[in-house]
């Protein structure tokens, strides 16, 4: 990439806000709240009960306080939970009807909502603030018999699919943010792939914070039949603020016999300014299960935005022969932490899992791996293998890697290797040499460094975590 | 909840009431926390609490008095001994050493009863810990044969409990090969908590060994603590099988430059046996090295647990530090977990850790039986040479054969 486009893009480029009128829930967090949420999704009266379910749940459960970053206190009452752009609230039938103002706001965003970018391919829904705002290919997806939706919607035209799998990968009752979100959450999307189809096209949500003092609290439910295939691609932004926004999203998998999911996601939330003011706060649980035999699941993350990114893609392998991926890049900058890294739980019998792990630390960053490979007693011939490096630019950030790793049976096998090393001096010698200046070479070599997990991204995403890997690490190099 | 165990302090003699009352505090101390459970992160995986309760009705303290016990001392090389009888020094022998270069007494409790950890066995060592040794090595003094500590326990432990601390200081320029070795005649249930506090200074070398001699119905806990300087070396070969219960707590210190450690352990579990290694590397300054590697090979129903951290501190540039475990499943009953753990600060280094689990090379064994070689004596030779890779880095001589020895009868059986 040439230095003029770096430059253009250097500050956060989706520091923009964009003028709507929002509705907004009660601030706080009480039954009103959910209740008005509830109401004003025009919901059945069991996603309410649910919901309240969830509630009480919450009451009392404790924040949990073990993660490593750590945060100043958040104040719940002080938020808003549901933050909607007012002309969503007569839903648009086609894109015409849309608030220019949004569709703007996507175009600077690039998302590919119009129709002349038909060739990307790409079904869309998009996510502002709150309130799903489009889904672009509806038709060719129905065709199918693909369901592809807002969660909102779901609830209303697919209660049967929704009540047999919402909550049943992350129980209301998991931990603190997941039962936060289930509670309160305001829309996301649902995706139902039926048996034997091969999803056509890579789906894409795009999640972006608008408006302040609003927390985000989506919910993705994907179901993949037997024996079909589904990749979708997750990608998020947010205004610069020099507040805290919390982003607490559940994001739930199921597969069944002989499916497949691959969920990418490039998380490029506002990650504070460079003394580490603002920024969001990423808490999200990922979760997947392998239900049906020969299943597979398979998260790609590129982690380069959020003040704080708290979070763990797991997969948990109950179906024989399932295999659970995860791959993954994490940047931190300036005062940005990161405690993420995967779950692999091993429960049926020949079950494999492969974990890369990509860490990058500069500035006064905190980076740090965490993750469980539990191979159960009945899981045999299980196999798994984690690799995980950190590259460490200058002696004021810290890269830490905890794995938990057990192995309850004689016939599996657990690897894992870890390396902590800075960037070969020889190479960054090599690269100026050649005419590159520092910048250049650092994002070169970083690039060649991730790649391993750049290479399991879909094409439109790679291009665009590249560009991200080498803003990421702007000025980190001195 | 059932209380299963029960402390008192008037039951050690010669107090002075200010002791009492410190004592008092730091039991007051472990009755809030009691026995660690696996909620303490650092107990995650050994939960000593429900093994307790598991395998004691009451255990309770005592004052030992040393009395002269007979015990076999090790015949196969020549050297230097300290004597302790559940704690107590009861005799000691330096034939081989010149005199007033070592100095060894009963460890002073007095002045080690501090209230600073958060390690609850920790304070039941300070409230109840009689006994122990501390040993002092002056400066320019290399010993010349080994020194073992003899470790007995009596077959009058049921259900107590014996706590001591021990402290070793190398001055300048000094050499020390330690031998830790465990011998026990007691078939009865009974728990050691030891703290021992090592100081290693300029240009000084340690070698500590540890041995157990047979199978035991012992709950071990040592906490370890070292602090090194600069040029200094510290090396620990463990060989802790046999025991019931064994958790191995190491830190080491690395202080001053150019300091170097390294950890080698090779355990081999069978029945429901629970050893666990947990070591904490401190890399404080530039250019020191530390190295370690736990293998473990597991029977049976048995439990092996690894947690080490290796943790750079930003100074610390040119660190050279490296973490391997190697565990071999042999029953789908017993269970192997480790926490490999790297926290860096510092980018100028070479930190890398790897962790394996899993079975035996069937291929291997199938090799070796084909050449005539029995099914079990095919699966010792795979472990013994697994194990004993661990000695490697020992210099060759009689103390090395015995090290040898000794592993293979833990794997053979005694």
């Amino acid at each position: 990439m040439k230095t003029e486009d770096l430059k253009n893009i250097k500050d956060y480029k989706y520091g923009f806000t964009t003028d709507v009128e929002n509705i907004r829930s009660p601030k706080g967090l009480s039954e009103e709240t959910i209740k008005f949420i509830s109401k004003i999704k025009n919901e059945p009266k069991w996603m309410l009960e649910w919901r309240l379910k969830a509630f009480n749940r919450l009451k009392v459960l404790k924040e949990p306080n073990w993660q490593k970053p750590k945060y100043p206190k958040i104040n719940y009452q002080d938020l808003y939970y549901y933050s909607a752009p007012k002309s969503a609230s007569e839903k648009p039938k086609s894109l015409d009807e849309i608030d220019p103002k949004i569709l703007e706001t996507y175009k600077k965003l690039g998302i590919p909502l119009d129709e002349q970018k038909r060739l990307n391919g790409i079904a869309v829904d998009a996510v502002f603030d709150s309130v799903s705002v489009a889904t672009t290919f509806k038709d060719e997806l129905t065709k199918k018999g693909i369901i592809f939706c807002s969660i909102s919607e779901a609830i209303q035209k697919h209660p049967d699919l929704v009540k047999k799998y919402l909550g049943s990968v992350i129980p209301i009752s998991d931990h603190y943010f997941a039962t936060l979100n289930s509670a309160v959450f305001t829309d996301g999307s649902f995706v139902y792939i039926p048996p034997n189809t091969k999803c056509p096209m890579e789906l894409s949500t795009y999640f972006r914070i608008n408006a302040s003092e609003t927390g985000q609290f989506e919910r993705t439910l994907i179901i993949a039949d037997k024996g079909s295939y589904v990749s979708y691609l997750e990608g998020c932004t947010a205004p610069m603020r020099d507040e805290n926004q919390l982003h607490a999203a559940n994001v739930e998998l199921v597969a069944l016999d002989d499916a497949e999911i691959k969920y990418s996601t490039v998380q490029n939330w506002y990650p504070g300014d460079e003394k580490g003011v603002g920024g969001i706060y990423n808490f999200v649980t990922k979760r997947g299960a392998c239900r049906g035999k020969n299943s597979k699941i398979s998260w790609t993350q590129v982690e380069t935005g959020s003040a704080i990114t708290w979070k763990y893609p797991s997969c948990i392998l109950q179906g024989d022969n399932s295999i659970g991926e995860f791959y993954s890049i994490a940047i931190t900058n300036n005062f940005q932490k990161a405690d993420t890294g995967t779950k692999m739980i091993h429960l049926g019998k020949n079950t494999k899992s492969k974990i890369i792990s990509k860490g990058i630390s500069a500035g006064n960053a905190d980076n740090m791996y965490r993750g469980l490979v539990e191979i159960k007693n009945k899981a045999i011939n299980s196999r798994n293998y984690t690799q995980c490096d950190s590259l460490l630019m200058g002696n004021k950030c810290g890269a830490h890697t905890i794995p938990y790793i057990k192995n309850n049976n004689a016939t599996s096998t657990i690897e894992h290797e870890a390396t902590t090393t800075k960037i070969n001096e020889d190479q960054l010698y090599y690269c100026n040499q050649r005419g590159l200046d520092q910048e250049e070479a650092v994002s070169l070599i970083v690039n060649g460094f991730c790649k391993e997990v750049l290479q399991q991204l879909p094409m439109e995403f790679a291009v665009e975590a590249q560009k991200l890997v080498a803003i990421s690490l702007e000025g980190s190099v001195g | 909840m059932k209380e299963n165990y029960d402390f008192k302090i008037d039951k050690i003699k010669d107090l002075s009431q200010e002791e009492i009352n410190l004592r008092k505090k730091n039991l007051e101390l472990f009755y809030q926390a009691g026995f660690p459970n696996k909620k303490d992160e650092d107990w995650k995986f050994s939960d000593l609490n429900s093994i307790i309760s598991n395998n004691f009705n009451k255990i309770v303290n005592d004052d030992f008095l040393p009395t002269k016990t007979e015990f076999k001392n090790i015949e196969e090389f020549e050297h230097n001994y300290i004597s302790l009888l559940n704690g107590k020094l009861i005799s000691k022998d330096f034939s081989y050493e010149e005199k007033n270069k070592i100095l060894i007494d009963n460890y002073n409790h007095k002045n080690e009863l501090s209230l600073d950890s958060k390690n609850p066995l920790y304070f039941l060592n300070n409230a109840l810990a009689t006994g122990g040794y501390s040993l002092e090595i002056l400066k320019n003094y290399k010993l010349k044969k080994p020194l073992v500590i003899y470790n007995n326990f009596s077959n009058s432990l049921k259900e107590k409990i014996v706590n001591y601390k021990n402290s070793i200081i190398l001055n300048e320029n000094s050499e020390l090969n330690l031998i830790n070795y465990i011998n026990n005649s007691s078939k009865e249930n009974f728990m050691v908590n030891t703290i021992e506090k090592i100081k290693i200074k300029k240009d000084s070398s340690l070698k500590n060994i540890l041995v157990n001699n047979s199978k035991c119905n012992c709950y071990f806990y040592k906490y370890l603590n070292s602090d090194l300087e600069k040029n200094s070396t510290f090396e620990n070969y463990l060989l802790p099988s046999g025991f019931k219960f064994n958790k191995l707590d190491i830190e080491i210190n690395l202080n001053e430059e150019n300091s170097n450690s390294s950890i080698f352990s090779a355990l081999n579990l069978s029945n429901n046996e629970h050893q666990e290694i947990k070591t904490r590397i401190n890399h404080n300054t530039p250019n020191c090295n530390s190295y370690q590697k736990v293998k473990n090979v597991l029977n049976d129903q048995s439990k092996g647990v690894y947690q080490g951290k290796i943790f750079v501190k930003n100074i610390a540039q040119k660190t050279d530090a490296y973490q391997l475990s190697k565990a071999i499943i042999l029953n789908d009953a017993a269970e192997f977990d480790a926490k490999p753990e790297l926290e860096i600060y510092a980018d100028d280094v070479k930190c890398s850790h790897g962790s394996t689990s899993g079975s035996i090379d069937l291929d291997s064994i199938h090799y070796l039986k084909s050449r005539g070689i029995s099914e079990k004596e095919a699966f010792q030779m795979l472990i013994n040479g697994f194990l004993s890779e661990t000695l490697e880095k020992l210099s060759e001589g009689k103390l090395k054969n015995f090290l040898i020895e000794k592993l293979k009868r833990q794997i053979n059986g005694y």
